[in-house]
């Protein structure tokens, strides 16, 4: 079941357009990304959904619901993370959570997500003296507890070092293990790789794929090598190799493309024909491959 | 709701701004205080006026804009709370710091300094709302207008010195030019403290003072009320 649906949605602000025609939906107890560089209508996008922002055309359902309409409803059942929000340096850990459990119908525990988070030590501490990290759970801590089916999460590991980053990653699994659909908002390549069951890239203001990550990159990759002997016969049955797509050569210089294991395959048909190889490389596609090739520009 | 008012009432306790808006009064009042006459009507209402000010102009508008600039506002209206609330509970705080600070200062004047106490409390009342309401009202405008929590305090001091020369809070009236000291009657800090001073002396404040105040409040409010952003 699509708990999020989302279909020919734009926006402009005075003649800049935001979005331009963005469709997608997210499926129930998945972790879905929105991946694209910054200014492309990413946070525009999540913003319209969490009815934050009223879009200028295009329809949203959350849950079967309108976000502008019935802006109360949705509101209890979503969780946001926001970019760039902070909370007054003088409250403490537990008070921020007790303050906003309150604001829900059927709040979770509190004292279960001051557990769950790792800041059960950090309970009478006050906002401003949270370490980056810290902060970033309380977020991730809020936005679960109200008991949501959806988890909004943007741009949550911006500013964190690749440890907190890492087990961030571990927390973000362990909220969909939970039952909690996500719905990640991210400019990181791998951090989308690492948590997304599908991804929707967007660039200017469009959605220009959506897929797996696996199904972006695509699963092709190559192998290039020179040959020693300088004898090109060795090569022969190559493309005969169920997991091989192309071979190309020039002179010695040979390129292999393939899918899958096909690197074993080809380096156990030239051990068999006894051609001895130099300079054998492997290169993997990435999803910043698949970017370029998407939008024909580089991500960064 | 409630819950929002109890944390907010908590994080008002823990800021060093709430502290001098009581204590930064009461410090003129008790050095000034140490020298007037018994039954002085002027130092109290003085001091009266300054805590008001303090509180509409600087602490109110300085924690609304911060809270903006934060993203407060904007988190808040992701949940099912409304972001007005937050404001409905700003605005009732600061009225009841408002009113301790100046408890505060009638219990110190009226037992320790032996200042003169008002008779008529309905038209005490009466004016420490106007002009209270007429406060606020410019720093809700002030935190409507300021981009961030550093400029809605700039502004407010900017505002704050210049209001409370015009009111005569800074030096004697008798001592201030006629024009300026007029002009300066219909300032709302002026006119608040003009008349306090009535009241103070046992008149019935002057309705076209009373006016003047109430008129700032709401044409103030309502500029207030235009140009706020919740981000």
């Amino acid at each position: 079941m699509a708990v999020i649906e989302v279909t020919d949605l734009r926006k402009s602000y005075a003649d800049l357009t935001v979005l331009d025609g963005v469709s997608f939906s997210v499926e129930e107890g998945e972790i879905f990304g929105i991946l694209g560089p910054n200014g492309t209508g990413k946070t525009t996008t999540v913003e319209c959904v969490e009815g934050l922002r009223r879009p200028d055309g295009g329809s949203i359902r959350v849950l079967g619901l309108d976000p502008v309409k019935d802006a109360r409803k949705v509101h209890e059942l979503i969780g946001v993370q926001l970019q760039q929000t902070q909370l007054p340096e003088n409250i403490k850990v537990w008070e921020a959570l007790d303050l906003y459990a309150s604001f829900y119908a059927n709040p979770r525990d509190w004292r279960e997500l001051l557990e769950e988070w790792g800041l059960a030590g950090k309970r009478d501490a006050r906002f401003g003296k949270l370490s980056g990290g810290q902060q970033q759970r309380l977020f991730i801590a809020l936005a679960l507890v109200g008991n949501p089916r959806v988890a909004f999460l943007d741009e949550l590991t911006t500013g964190l070092d690749p440890q907190a980053r890492r087990t961030t990653w571990e927390l973000v699994k362990r909220v969909r293990a939970s039952g909690v659909t996500v719905v990640l908002v991210s400019h990181f390549m791998d951090e989308v790789e690492e948590l997304c069951d599908r991804v929707a890239v967007f660039n200017r203001g469009r959605v220009v794929a959506v897929d797996t990550p696996a199904g972006l990159v695509g699963g092709e990759h190559r192998m290039r090598f020179t040959l020693m002997a300088g004898d090109t016969s060795g090569t022969a049955g190559l493309e005969n190799l169920p997991e091989v797509i192309d071979v190309s050569r020039e002179g010695t210089r040979v390129v292999v493309t393939g899918r899958g294991d096909f690197a074993t395959a080809v380096t156990a048909h030239l051990a068999r024909h006894h051609v001895l190889v130099s300079d054998l490389r492997i290169d993997k596609r990435t999803l910043d491959d698949a970017f370029a090739a998407l939008t024909g520009r580089s991500f960064e | 709701m409630m819950k929002l008012a109890v944390v907010e009432a908590k994080l008002l306790t823990r800021e060093p701004g709430a502290l001098f808006s009581l204590l930064i009064p009461l410090f003129i009042l008790v050095v000034f205080g140490s020298s007037i006459e018994p039954g002085d009507t002027v130092l109290l209402p003085m001091a009266l006026a300054i805590a008001v000010g303090m509180v509409g102009l600087y602490l109110l508008p300085t924690t609304l804009a911060t809270y903006r600039e934060r993203g407060i506002l904007r988190r808040l209206s992701a949940t099912p709370v409304r972001p007005g609330n937050m404001l409905v509970v700003q605005v009732l705080l600061q009225l009841v710091l408002a009113v301790t600070a100046c408890g505060l200062l009638l219990a110190v004047a009226g037992t320790v300094l032996g200042a003169h106490l008002p008779t008529g409390v309905p038209s005490a009342v009466l004016v420490f709302l106007l002009g209270t309401a007429s406060m606020f009202a410019i720093g809700l405008l002030i935190a409507a207008l300021a981009p961030n929590g550093r400029a809605a305090n700039g502004i407010g001091v900017l505002l704050y010195f210049p209001m409370a020369y015009l009111a005569g809070l800074m030096q004697p009236k008798d001592q201030m030019p006629a024009m300026v000291a007029r002009i300066g009657e219909y300032t709302p800090l002026g006119a608040f403290g003009q008349s306090m001073r009535e009241v103070w002396a046992g008149a019935a404040p002057s309705p076209l003072l009373l006016g003047v105040l109430a008129g700032y409040a709401l044409v103030v409010s309502i500029a207030a009320a235009t140009f706020f952003r919740w981000e």
